[in-house]
């Protein structure tokens, strides 16, 4: 029995160790990408990074961007686009970055963001005119 | 390239749900009855066999054979490619391959370690299943997407 109980200490350690390291890469990804560029538009628009191998773009990315409307989403195959996504830091699929209307970045979703999250991030850039942004 | 092929993903849940039940049986079952560990290999054989042949993934064929057509599972299909699924899959087998060498060939001259790292390994397999199955989040696939992304297989 008590081979079991350190196997789930283990795991356990390794569970939480990830996800700490998953919190901290994500921040770091994040504060690298606000304020990186892309083309101008009309209006606040979303970037959505997604993959062939994406099953969560799919099943749960795809219908919550459906949620948004008219929202304008540049769809960009992460594999074919490196360049791209490496300017996004881009790491896991899906990431969705909400661009302004000046084509700077102000919020990056590294996995699933749900419909309720990027419409509020959208209003965020719709309310607050951009022209040099926050990097934090 | 445009995805052309649809997965079923209800095959998809109930190969994880099989994954996660064999090991937490195989797991907590050998704390009590020791030759429950047995399951371990069994199912990294199940899982390796099923990855190179799809005729031989147990779980997926008792989904597609019994629960699919009496409609006990009802089907899912999304447009979506097999790869990453199987390259999934793989991974999970290997894991348990690496976790039953532990749990058999594990000489007693390393004591109790190595044995707990076997049940460790297992264990997390079971995890990563499990987080599959309940949110939709497959490391196998983003492991998949990231040695794409490097050019390191063909995604």
């Amino acid at each position: 029995m008590s081979a079991q109980l350190w196997a789930v200490v283990a795991v356990g350690a390794i569970v939480l160790a990830a996800a700490c390291l998953e919190a901290v890469r994500s921040r770091v990804a994040r504060r690298r990408s606000i304020g990186a560029s892309a083309a101008p538009a009309s209006e606040p628009y979303i970037l959505y990074f997604t993959g062939e191998s994406c099953t969560v773009c799919r099943t749960h990315q795809e219908p919550a961007l459906a949620k948004l409307g008219s929202v304008r989403i540049d769809k960009v195959d992460a594999i074919e686009d490196r360049t791209l996504a490496d300017q996004f830091h881009v790491y896991t699929l899906p990431t969705t970055v909400v661009m302004s209307a000046e084509g700077y970045a102000l919020h990056v979703n590294y996995g699933y963001a749900p419909a309720t999250k990027l419409e509020r991030q959208l209003a965020d850039a719709r309310i607050a005119p951009v022209s040099v942004p926050a990097t934090a | 390239m445009a995805v052309t092929q649809t997965v079923d993903h209800s095959a998809l849940k109930v190969n994880q749900a099989g994954i996660v039940v064999t090991v937490l049986v195989a797991f907590a079952g050998s704390a009590f009855y020791r030759p429950l560990a047995i399951l371990i290999p069994l199912l990294a054989i199940v899982l390796l066999a099923g990855t190179f042949a799809p005729q031989l993934a147990l779980f997926k064929q008792l989904y597609f054979k019994v629960l699919k057509p009496r409609g006990i599972v009802k089907p899912r299909p999304v447009a979506d490619r097999p790869e990453p699924h199987n390259f999934a899959q793989g991974l999970g087998g290997v894991f348990l391959a690496m976790s039953s060498v532990l749990l058999y060939l594990g000489t007693p001259a390393y004591g109790a370690v190595v044995p707990v790292l076997g049940l460790a390994i297992a264990l997390l397999v079971a995890v990563l299943a499990f987080v599959n199955l309940a949110f939709g989040y497959c490391l196998g696939c983003q492991i998949y997407f990231q040695l794409g992304k490097r050019g390191l297989i063909q995604a």
